[in-house]
């Protein structure tokens, strides 16, 4: 029974203990959701409170989390979305991982926000939750299938193809430390948690419900929806440009303004980046739009590639970071490889953004002299072969040899392995890569990227504040305010949880009454704008005292050093650079803003008592 | 005077080709740019970079030969003879 006084929720989450084969519920309580809303936050409360510091990521004492939030399952528009949570293999803290599609949706009506993975199993296992009944079956059968193929053996085991799934492929199996989770064709990609369910032995949960979400009154509701999808349908990005290109046309903006990475970073202008364009790929790969759960932006793009080796292979993309990763940081520009490419990291299960620069290390490793043919198993690594890029993904994700394994550490562990100085050129922070977004040629991106909880990723801050214009992006005056607004927006839309993709609607530079309105009309909550972004802000510092936890401090917020040394070689960014200096600056701004020690990067005990984090006072006084 | 029109995406697909050379007024600013297009290619050209709601032109950047302009601020911005001037796309997200 759902003792919650809020709508929105089912009040409940599975847990499961896979070392004994049992499963409890864990209900949901007012203070709880009032503090953590759900998704993230809800998420990195819970694993705060139950993780010892120091835990390995990849061992039965981590535990992995689905969640939901409020808005999920519901019509809120572009709230498709289901997270995955856990301590990162890549990262060592906290790091949340949210996909669209439909997961999230029917765990909500199948009757759990979310889903609690504790300990490990000695065999492989799925969760299958069907209306509300929980079993947990035997997966040896399915244990070493890729992520499509063991889908569809699961719909047909299950005797429904409306059953959705969320299942690893071999990468996961195999500890690949950037191992992702597939639901249907979308991707928590990020930060390895797909190794996370591997440790555990479980290869896939499936879900199907036909339960309901309640929300306190329709006729609000109704009215709420009807002008939020006015807005989406009167927006240029959501209503023209999404639905006809999807992310990829992002190919041809950031490299007309110089800031799209090419050949490991070494540049961010690629004079042959028209053949990786969302034009290009328009008329060569797309045969049709897809939607999420409940989204009008149709930005997703399903894509058969018509002709050569890869002919008739289908995904569902690629999307921007694909065609960076895969394509012009590895130095060509065969859109027809970044399908396959795509593709194939989605069927091994890894996150494509980390397989694609992983290789572009190795190829500027290999080309200055820091690995041979014996660390590359003979293969002549350079940039621009696009004939290699299958090959090394299917290596990495199986981890063959001694190229294959040393990519599966991820570009951090990698340049440990190498030294020689290749730490400089290993774009990465706290050991995720950057994704195909300039941190030269955006200051305000650069504080994000060298901040964020989760390292390098383009989810903790945004680039669009800077990239449309919304502030200036030469100049690093008043980016410390910037970036932590930008945030708490992501955070408690992430919480939630809706895509961050509609940002115009949602933002994008601060938390907008449209947000809060969505959570007032789901939850019954009665949050004005302050609270809300008070609410906000206690997420973001409750997650950074689990990264502080766990030893990071200001020293870690950086970025590589060729992002600090090496300006912008070509185009009209040439010459930008984040210096130390002004990454110091930055630093200083920031730290400033939150209320956190400027020596440490530590929250302050007056900035954790005045958001209701008191019991972690302790923790951080005892650092 | 002259000038040269870059574009992709959108709003290629509207102005038909990915270099429109156009004749302006000498001095003519990019509202004046922006209300010539809007004016020449109606409603296509329209819903790509003003809001239907409000009738805002919503922000992005331009480029001017390269320099960096913003809608939000730089409207009133005098366009010279032989300026190559690239509308960039209003997309958020990525």
């Amino acid at each position: 029974m759902n003792s919650l006084t809020y709508k929105g929720y089912i009040g409940k989450i599975l847990r499961v203990n896979l070392t004994d084969g049992t499963w409890s519920d864990f209900s949901l309580t007012d203070e709880l959701v009032e503090k953590y809303i759900g998704g993230a936050g809800l998420a990195a409360r819970i694993l705060y409170d139950e993780l010892e510091p120091g835990v390995d990521p990849l061992s039965p004492e981590n535990k992995a989390i689905f969640l939901t939030g409020p808005v999920n399952g519901t019509m809120i528009p572009a709230a498709s979305r289901v997270g995955l949570y856990a301590k990162s293999p890549l990262t060592n803290s906290f790091f949340h991982s949210s996909a669209g599609g439909h997961f999230g949706a029917e765990l909500k009506y199948a009757g759990y926000d979310g889903i609690i993975l504790e300990g490990a199993s000695e065999k492989p296992v799925y969760l299958f939750i069907d209306e509300g009944n929980v079993e947990l079956r035997d997966a040896s059968h399915l244990w070493g299938l890729d992520s499509n193929t063991v889908q569809h053996e699961m719909h047909e085991e299950l005797g429904s193809e409306e059953i959705h799934i969320a299942a690893i492929g071999p990468a996961g199996e195999n500890l690949v430390r950037f191992a992702c989770v597939i639901c249907g064709c979308r991707a928590l990609g990020r930060g390895g948690l797909g190794a996370v369910l591997g440790s555990k032995k479980v290869k896939a949960v499936a879900v199907r419900g036909q339960g309901s979400v309640e929300v306190p009154d329709m006729r609000k509701m109704r009215l709420l929806l009807d002008e939020l999808f006015a807005k989406f349908n009167a927006n240029p990005s959501t209503s023209e440009i999404m639905p006809r290109y999807g992310t990829p046309v992002l190919v041809n903006a950031n490299n007309t303004l110089g800031m799209f990475g090419h050949n490991n970073w070494q540049d961010e202008f690629y004079t042959e980046s028209e053949g990786l364009s969302g034009e290009t790929m328009r008329k060569q790969l797309v045969k049709r739009d897809k939607s999420c759960f409940a989204c009008p932006a149709r930005c997703s793009k399903f894509s058969i590639v018509g002709e050569g080796q890869n002919e008739g292979c289908c995904v569902e993309g690629p999307e921007y970071e694909d065609i960076f990763s895969l394509g012009s940081m590895c130095g060509h520009n065969n859109l027809d490889v970044v399908a396959a490419g795509e593709r194939l990291c989605d069927d091994i299960g890894v996150d494509a953004i980390e397989a694609g620069v992983s290789i572009a290390f190795a190829m500027e490793c290999y080309e200055k002299g820091l690995i041979t043919d014996k660390e590359t198993d003979g293969i002549e690594l350079r940039f621009g072969r696009d004939d290699l890029i299958l090959p090394l993904i299917e290596k990495m994700g199986r981890r063959e040899g001694n190229l294959g394994n040393l990519l599966a550490e991820g570009v951090k562990r990698a340049s440990e392995q190498v030294g020689q100085g290749s730490e400089f050129f290993a774009m990465q922070n706290k050991g995720l890569t950057f994704p195909g977004h300039s941190a030269r040629g955006m200051p305000g991106f650069a504080l994000g990227y060298a901040t964020g909880p989760r390292g390098a990723s383009h989810h903790d801050s945004r680039p669009t504040g800077e990239r449309t214009g919304l502030v200036k992006r030469d100049t690093i005056e008043g980016k410390g305010e910037y970036t932590a607004r930008i945030n708490h927006l992501n955070i408690l839309t992430d919480s939630m949880i809706v895509c961050h993709l509609p940002e115009a609607i949602w933002g994008p530079l601060d938390i907008t009454d449209n947000v809060v309105r969505c959570l007032n009309a789901v939850t019954g909550m009665d949050l004005t704008l302050d609270q809300a972004r008070k609410t906000a802000e206690r997420i973001w510092n409750m997650i950074r005292m689990f990264s502080v936890r766990e030893g990071y401090r200001r020293e870690h917020d950086t970025l590589p050093g060729r992002f600090m040394e090496e300006p912008i070689k070509t185009g009209p960014s040439k010459g930008m650079v984040i210096s130390r200096e002004m990454l110091d600056y930055m630093l200083d701004q920031y730290y400033e803003f939150r209320g956190w020690d400027k020596e440490t990067g530590v929250p302050t005990r007056e900035k954790l008592e005045e958001l209701g984090l008191e019991d972690l006072t302790e923790d951080a006084a005892n650092l | 005077m002259k000038i040269t029109i870059k574009s992709f995406a959108n709003i290629r697909d509207v102005l038909g080709q990915a270099e429109l050379p156009m004749e302006l007024a000498p001095r003519a600013t990019l509202t004046d740019l922006f209300t010539r297009l809007n004016s020449e290619y109606g409603e296509n050209f329209n819903r790509q970079v003003y809001d239907q709601l409000s009738g805002e032109l919503v922000p992005f950047l331009i480029l001017i030969n390269d320099k960096t302009y913003r809608t939000t601020v730089d409207m009133d911005t005098p366009l010279s003879d032989g300026d190559v001037v690239t509308i960039m796309i209003p997309f958020d997200g990525g």
